[in-house]
């Protein structure tokens, strides 16, 4: 992760506390989950949980890694995964094995999220938010209306020859590791230190050589590829394709939430943000079906009050509590979270009634 | 298609969808303009304003119009609550931590109304919801008549108010340059409060009004809202006679592309727009012409 980049000065990035062995929890972790179907090949609930929750991590890492990485929230990504979705269908209609067509449907989402990422991400902070809205909504109803291509508001029914559900949850945790991969490798790189160095003073970074237009457009298209993969996963899965679930605002603010409560910028919090959202969805679905959002909306906004580094940064703070000889836990607040605010004061934002110099509100045993 | 009476009815048709669309989109300006913040619970709000009224008229028995202006001082102190206890908490923070926050709010806000009135239409059928009013050769809805009416009379009282109150000067000098207006001894964090609350109250008042015109549900705010977007962006985000001017453009740019495309496409157009005012003309479309020195 950070440590292994050999030419990363620590002035880019605060030194964050990381959860134990880190790099090595994510291989152990997904050999021990790849086992399951070996272990329990007849056991579709822990098949099918395990397929979202993959298709989830794998989205909330890809998301996270302009939303996070680079610091331009989108809530439009349901188009891409929508246009994987659909490009896998199509060609699958068309004669192509499902699997072959997962790339194209990727490269599809890429290069949709260049023809929007070029004007939009000129955008800055929540005007590319709200734009991003704007072009996913659009294409929602594009889709709907294109209904000799997409089969408008009747559907679309797909060849119901798919393999077993154990298949499927491997497929899903393969993309899940790969966007593990590539989210750790971008965070290592040059390049995710270019993203860091553009999420905390676009100018200053453009000052100093960093080409942020490509780098933006560059994290948009691969971060689209991976969602675009996963769409085109999920229409296998599915086998029945609509305009309203695969390009909903939903499934685009899903990958938000994800990513935010997880914790915005990191690699685990996706992850972690993910397992939650969807064993939180999947237990309440059926009982209360508008209850997981009302949750995850509660969430958030206590997140961002209390602990914007979402629940890795929960995590770390805990483990760094209980680690022998660690600083007290009042210590964390003071490290500048993914919403951390400038650090010269900007005059005229008066502070007077703001209860904490910094963001995050007052935590509990804290002495400062 | 092209007769000289649909082109009339359109432009009619228009001007009075422009009066909703500007009552609608004037708290979410008033928000933008003081505090910089992009409100996204307005969406929330506007649901639930309609909700409200729908609310009175089963237990109170009132009128919709009514309810709407009952919808004011309770969304103000639901507003100013939301500025105290959440937004000021985060406004010193990056601007995407603030839209988060209202966007979490609205998440909030929809789905405890999903959980409270379920995912059904609603609607309110007053006395005069089918009638309509004939001028010269042309009819026009009674309900969308007094939509605009009631729309502008409001947003001429609070233009009034704006330029001639304590409170409202020192609202448009926060506009104008929150600093300058710090250093000329306007609490503006308290402006600021003030300015949440009648963002939040207007987003009630329409969504009130708005239950004469449509059917409701919780997620009933979502498209209003971007429609919002729009006309703020092109009314130039921190103009408040801006907006008018955003919700004339849009209001006409829809009843017109009718014309030339499939009625469903309708609201690709306001998207379309909101992207496009975005990126070209930050400053909006009045920006374009004079002011230049």
């Amino acid at each position: 992760m950070i440590g292994s980049a050999p030419g990363a000065p620590a002035v880019v990035r605060p030194a964050r506390p990381r959860l134990p062995a880190a790099p090595l929890l994510a291989p152990a972790l997904g050999v021990a989950l790849a086992l399951v179907p070996v272990a329990a090949p007849g056991n579709i609930t822990v098949l099918n949980l395990g397929f979202f929750t993959f298709l989830y991590v794998a989205q909330g890492l890809a998301w996270n890694i302009l939303g996070g990485f680079a610091g331009y929230v989108s809530f439009g990504y349901a188009a891409f995964f929508g246009l994987g979705a659909y490009t896998t269908a199509l060609l699958w209609l068309g004669g192509w094995t499902p699997v072959l067509t997962f790339p194209v449907g990727g490269l599809v989402a890429a290069v949709f999220s260049l023809i929007v990422g070029v004007p939009t991400l000129r955008l800055v902070g929540p005007y590319f938010s709200i734009a991003t809205i704007g072009v996913g909504e659009a294409m929602r109803i594009l889709m709907l209306n294109l209904d000799r291509i997409t089969g408008g508001a009747s559907g679309l029914n797909l060849p119901t020859a798919v393999p077993s559900k154990a298949w499927f949850y491997t497929a899903a945790l393969l993309m899940a590791a790969v966007a593990y991969a590539a989210a750790t490798w971008i965070r290592g790189s040059r390049f995710g230190l270019g993203l860091a160095a553009l999420r905390m003073d676009l100018e200053a970074a453009e000052t100093l050589g960093v080409r942020t237009a490509l780098f933006k457009n560059v994290a948009h298209m691969i971060s689209a590829f991976l969602v675009g993969v996963c769409g085109g996963l999920f229409a296998t899965y599915f086998q029945y394709l609509h305009p309203d679930t695969v390009f909903s605002f939903t499934e685009s603010i899903s990958l938000v939430l994800i990513a935010l409560i997880g914790g915005l910028g990191t690699i685990w919090g996706p992850i972690l943000g993910a397992a939650v959202f969807y064993a939180v969805q999947d237990y309440l679905q059926t009982s209360y079906p508008t209850f997981h959002l009302l949750a995850y909306g509660i969430l958030l906004i206590v997140i961002l009050l209390f602990e914007p580094r979402g629940l890795a940064g929960l995590a770390a703070r805990i483990w760094g509590h209980y680690r022998p000889g660690a600083p007290p836990i009042a210590a964390a607040p003071a490290a500048p979270g993914a919403f951390g605010p400038p650090a010269v004061p900007v005059p005229g934002e008066t502070g007077s009634h703001v209860p904490a110099p910094d963001g995050p509100g007052p935590v509990p045993g804290s002495t400062a | 298609m092209f007769t000289a009476q649909n082109l009339i009815s359109l432009c009619i048709t228009s001007i009075l969808t422009a009066g909703l669309y500007a009552v609608m989109s004037y708290g979410l300006a008033i928000i933008y303009g003081v505090m910089k913040v992009v409100n996204l619970s307005n969406a929330g709000f506007l649901m639930l304003g309609a909700f409200m009224t729908m609310v009175y008229s089963q237990v109170l028995h009132l009128d919709p119009v009514a309810g709407a202006f009952l919808n004011m001082p309770l969304f103000f102190a639901a507003g100013w609550l939301v500025y105290v206890t959440l937004v000021r908490r985060v406004r010193q923070a990056l601007p995407i931590a603030s839209l988060l926050m209202l966007f979490g709010l609205w998440l909030v806000l929809q789905n405890l109304a999903l959980t409270v009135w379920g995912s059904d239409d609603q609607s309110i059928i007053t006395r005069y919801t089918y009638k309509a009013l004939p001028l010269f050769d042309y009819r026009i809805a009674l309900t969308r008549l007094i939509v605009f009416a009631v729309a502008v009379a409001v947003m001429a009282v609070l233009q009034i108010l704006l330029n001639h109150t304590y409170i409202g000067k020192a609202l448009r000098a926060t506009v104008q340059d929150p600093q300058a207006a710090l250093l000329a001894g306007i609490d503006t964090e308290r402006i600021s409060g003030y300015a949440f609350g009648l963002g939040t109250a207007f987003a009630g008042f329409a969504g009130g009004l708005m239950t004469l015109l449509f059917s409701f549900t919780p997620d009933f705010g979502g498209p209003f809202q971007l429609k919002s977007f729009t006309i703020i962006v092109l009314g130039g985000l921190e103009n408040l006679a801006g907006v008018t001017v955003g919700a004339a453009i849009l209001a006409f740019a829809e009843s017109f592309a009718v014309l030339f495309m499939r009625a469903s496409l309708q609201n690709v157009i306001a998207y379309a727009l909101l992207v496009v005012a975005l990126i070209v003309m930050p400053g909006g479309v009045t920006s374009l012409f004079g002011r230049r020195s």
